[in-house]
């Protein structure tokens, strides 16, 4: 990836898109696009192009482990890593998450070195 | 060998055939023990659904003389009050963190300004510092330049300068700190989500008791569509005000 990723931030909660959008640009990553639930996220996944998608779970009309399921069900989008950052702490849903496809997951709430090491760890792996 | 799996398969083939004819058997005889049964016990599960009836009926005439179904009028009517009322909360805290976070990010284009600045006078001062003071090369050459005092001020104003940096990150990463806080709003606009989702279904639930409660001949007065208390979604209905604006219209173009 020589040119720097583009995000696309999933959250029902504009507060919380917000932050992630800050401190990705903190981290270093100022190129993002943000939607607030699975079925717009996945319409901006068909019609631009992503690098890495950092999404909620817990959201109405496509929540995001439909997204995620989506997302890797597609040839074109099944390589973009999705980093589910979410409130449910549930080991059903980790492991759900995992086995749906994702390449790491956060507990909310977080800190922004929590999230700059899962970003970079993930870009180094789809390096 | 070939003798032998040939009765096996015969043998396997009849007792295969007897086990269905068996499994039939059992069935009839199943059958029949449950009919049996089911008629010894008809006058008793009669009896079971009789009394049950009886008490429903006890239930709901005890209800209604002790005033249960206005109890249960005002639990539900109070409902949709306590769901505008966390909504309102969600609201509230949703524009605060907001606000919060608007100016977090007006806080950071000062400090970046700041030290934009500071990095392109701390190149004069440096200058300055040189001129007056001497260089680290040649300590002392100009130190004629500028009284004891002088000398001292552009010193501390060059450290000051130079210590802009430090305190731009430090005062950064208490801003991060106070916008990562403002993720309250997302933890708790989920709960409250929920218990608006729990709120909501206890309500269906109680307008079903209370009709079930209520006599057949009043039961038009705990309609469902009679009492859906507050609007909760003005914008989709056509049929409501959503603001005070739109009542003041709906009475100017009455002549009130």
């Amino acid at each position: 990836m020589s040119t720097e990723p583009r995000f696309l931030i999933v959250d029902d909660f504009s507060t919380m898109r917000r932050i992630v959008r800050n401190l990705l640009k903190e981290i270093g990553f100022s190129n993002a696009e943000e939607a607030e639930d699975g079925v717009v996220a996945l319409n901006l996944l068909r019609t631009s192009k992503f690098d890495f998608v950092v999404s909620d779970i817990n959201m109405p009309n496509m929540d995001g482990f439909a997204l995620l399921k989506s997302a890797k069900a597609d040839e074109n989008l099944k390589s973009i890593p999705f980093l589910m950052v979410t409130a449910e702490a549930k080991k059903e849903d980790i492991v759900n998450a995992a086995q749906s496809g994702a390449s790491g997951y956060i507990v909310k709430p977080f800190t922004k070195a929590t999230l700059e090491e899962k970003v970079q760890k993930i870009l180094q792996k789809t390096a | 060998m070939g003798h032998s799996e040939g009765f096996a398969l015969q043998d396997v083939a009849v007792a295969g055939s007897m086990d269905v004819d068996l499994t039939k058997q059992m069935h009839a005889d199943s059958a029949a023990d449950a009919a049996a049964a089911a008629a010894a016990d008809a006058p008793a599960q009669e009896d079971i659904y009789h009394r049950i009836g009886h008490l429903t009926r006890t239930l709901h005439d005890a209800m209604r003389e002790l005033g249960y179904q206005e109890s249960l009028a005002d639990a539900r009517d109070n409902l949709p009050d306590a769901r505008d009322r966390l909504a309102y909360i969600a609201r509230l805290t949703g524009d605060a963190a907001e606000k919060v976070l608007n100016s977090v990010d007006r806080a950071r284009n000062v400090q970046g300004e700041i030290t934009t600045r500071a990095q392109g006078l701390r190149d004069r001062w440096a200058a300055v510092a040189v001129y007056t003071t001497g260089s680290a090369a040649a300590p002392g050459a100009a130190a004629e330049r500028a009284t004891p005092a002088g000398a001292a001020l552009v010193e501390e104003t060059c450290a000051f300068l130079a210590s802009l940096d430090s305190q731009a990150e430090l005062t950064n990463g208490i801003l991060t700190d106070i916008m990562m806080a403002q993720d309250f709003h997302d933890l708790t606009g989920q709960v409250i989500r929920k218990v608006v989702g729990l709120a909501t279904n206890l309500e269906e639930q109680l307008v079903k008791l209370l009709i079930d409660a209520t006599p057949q001949e009043q039961r038009k007065k705990v309609d469902p569509g009679i009492l859906e208390g507050p609007v909760v979604n003005p914008e989709n209905r056509s049929d409501v005000v959503s603001d005070q604006a739109g009542v003041d219209d709906l009475l100017a173009s009455l002549g009130f």
